[in-house]
């Protein structure tokens, strides 16, 4: 150190920082040695992936392997944007993500405030066990559940549609149910589970405003609404701006076990068309090239949001 | 004014609304408690309709007579579902891709994150963000499916662990646990000459069981319910598990395929439907039987890993 000053100042300063870097290595050797699993891991499993989203930008053909395939500028995209289907699809996915956001992000908040005046531990113990459950369990159960619950062939739902004079409805295969059928197995799986994020927002809440409110003689509504909304304003705004950014995600494990040609023109999103035309049509570079546009808004919206987040509520998930 | 209002207040509206509330508020505890009761109910009622389907004869199922209790009582769909062979072999396959999955995935989660949980790390930031970066951005389906290709791992059982081994969201929940450790214990244990490694599986493993409880359920869940994975990479009978194989059971029982082609299965008194209906309910078991006990580290694991300040 005390010699630093009498050096020029151009190269020993980097020689210095390189000593001094191996000396540290060299000390926590083994902490860097811990360290090389993960990385070759993301280096094999990630971001050899990331390099293979080349052949949006080729005509790929298995055979002649990623090097020797053809380039073809962003033809795909062209094909992406004129492709009928496309537009349909990522109509479809725009409509059942905001049919979920509009129709089930409110509802945990609201079971959220109504749970936390239940006064009966074991009995709001009990309760949030139940609720919480199908969060734990596959979209294939659940659909098995529901599709047992709705068939045509001695469902409960349909039975009870026809005693009260209706006609049997095969909600899995009628397009014009089978949306609400997503968003609506979607609210019924992950109500309770949503809640946990406002539940704990709520229980950090002052005690000692509720108390002050009582002794001005506030209602539980004003209470509600002049202490309990506001505490919870933060959560909600960053809960919706994390939801927000997975927009383009309208449920592709939901959809692919739920739907069935029948109803492709309505519940088709983007992530069950690439499964669909990379896997089964084995349309790589257009798939790819799909799968990469899908993944470029997505990184938008989170880094955004994300961004918003850190900047007005002073958190975010990074 | 603001001062005679504060002044004034409390005795002019405490005791009239006092009374008020007391009755609003028994009726809003009452229906309040009456909305918890029927979300209760409206979440388990699909699961006991199921079961009653799965204890009922044929003929009553297919009719919709079934609710909520059996209708011709009989155990015969779940002792067929345990003698058929793909039900087994299926069962087997996860509970092996459970178990190896979960192990391997919890040591390589916790070794990834014990050096980014030390602040003097060189290039501690930049390898965080190269973990952070892979939850943001993706290679995508196809390119993975050509790389798993290449590695030869398709239609074999590792692929259904090996790309899940390092949850970021794990990774980080279990590293913000680590630096929570008071550094004393590493202090003083470099002072009898622990290595680092040393120091992380003789001390920092065994106080970090809670967490490693919590990520280990996380992972379990994970590899118990994943059908995806395999739907993509496994086409070999033998390999598929219980999701897998209950998803293609569903396929063949639902509306749509049964307008196709009519089948019905009158080998035993029971129906596709009760067996389908007992299948499924034999794999929710594991997952209904441990929840109960473990709920509050999964509430636990998601509230300190969701937020951070």
């Amino acid at each position: 150190m005390k010699t630093a000053p009498l050096n020029p100042p151009a190269s020993p300063p980097r020689k210095t920082y390189m000593r001094k870097l191996m000396a540290d290595i060299r000390k926590d050797w083994d902490l860097y040695v811990a360290l090389i699993p993960g990385i070759l891991f993301l280096l094999l499993f990630k971001y050899t992936p990331m390099y293979g989203i080349l052949i949006a930008f080729k005509d790929f053909n298995i055979f002649e392997g990623m090097q020797a395939s053809p380039w073809v500028g962003l033809h795909n995209f062209e094909r992406l944007f004129t492709t009928p289907d496309f537009v349909k699809v990522f109509k479809n996915t725009l409509i059942i993500s905001l049919y979920k956001i509009g129709f089930l992000f409110p509802i945990p908040i609201v079971i959220a405030i109504l749970m936390n005046e239940l006064k009966n531990m074991m009995f709001k113990r009990t309760v949030q066990t139940i609720v919480y459950l199908p969060h734990f369990l596959s979209w294939v159960i659940i659909s098995g559940l529901f599709i047992d619950l709705l068939t045509v062939n001695g469902g409960l739902i349909n039975k009870m549609i026809v005693a009260m004079g209706g006609e049997p409805i095969s909600f899995f295969m009628n397009p014009s149910y089978f949306r609400s059928l997503v968003v609506s197995t979607a609210g019924w799986k992950e109500f309770g589970w949503n809640t946990i994020v406002y539940l704990a927002a709520l229980s950090s809440i002052d005690p000692q405003l509720y108390e002050a409110a009582k002794m001005d003689g506030a209602s539980k509504f004003r209470q509600i609404w002049h202490i309990t909304l506001p505490g919870l304003i933060p959560t909600i705004l960053l809960m919706f701006i994390l939801r927000l950014g997975s927009i383009l995600e309208a449920g592709t494990e939901q959809i692919l076990v739920m739907y069935n040609p029948t109803v492709y023109n309505v519940g088709d999103v983007i992530g069950t068309y690439v499964f669909r035309i990379g896997l089964g049509e084995q349309d790589y570079s257009f798939s790819t090239a799909v799968g990469l546009f899908e993944s470029i808004i997505a990184f938008f919206l989170v880094v955004t949001g994300n961004y918003l987040s850190r900047r007005f509520l002073k958190r975010g998930i990074w | 004014m603001a001062q005679t209002e504060s002044v004034t207040r409390p005795p002019a509206s405490a005791r009239p609304s006092g009374i008020r509330t007391s009755l609003g508020e028994k009726i809003f505890s009452f229906l309040n408690y009456t909305l918890f009761v029927f979300l209760a109910l409206i979440t388990i009622f699909p699961f006991l309709n199921l079961l009653a389907k799965s204890m009922s004869g044929e003929a009553a199922v297919v009719s919709g007579k079934v609710t909520l209790y059996p209708i011709d009582f009989q155990l015969g769909t779940y002792l067929y579902v345990m003698k058929d062979d793909m039900f087994l072999n299926s069962l087997k396959v996860s509970v092996m891709v459970t178990v190896i999955g979960t192990a391997l995935a919890l040591f390589m989660t916790a070794l990834a994150a014990y050096p980014l949980s030390k602040p003097r790390l060189r290039g501690r930031k930049g390898f965080i963000l190269m973990y952070i970066f892979t939850m943001l951005f993706s290679g995508g389906l196809v390119p993975t499916y050509l790389l798993m290709q290449n590695l030869h791992l398709v239609n074999k059982m590792p692929v259904l662990f090996l790309p899940a081994m390092i949850s970021v969201f794990n990774m980080l929940i279990i590293k913000n646990y680590f630096e929570s450790l008071p550094d004393s214990l590493e202090e003083s244990a470099k002072l009898d000459g622990a290595s680092n490694l040393a120091i992380l599986f003789r001390i920092t493993v065994p106080l970090s069981m809670p967490v490693f409880a919590t990520i280990a359920l996380f992972y379990a869940v994970h590899f118990w319910n994943d059908f995806f994975t395999s739907m993509i990479y496994i086409n070999d009978p033998k390999l598929k598990p219980m999701q897998l194989y209950l998803k293609e059971l569903l396929v063949s029982s639902s509306d749509s395929f049964l307008q196709e082609n009519k089948n019905p299965d009158s080998a035993l008194n029971a129906t596709p439907q009760s067996i389908q209906a007992a299948s499924i309910l034999l794999a929710t078991i594991p997952i209904v039987v441990v929840y109960p006990f473990l709920q509050k580290y999964f509430v636990k694991g998601v509230l300190v890993g969701s937020v951070k300040e």
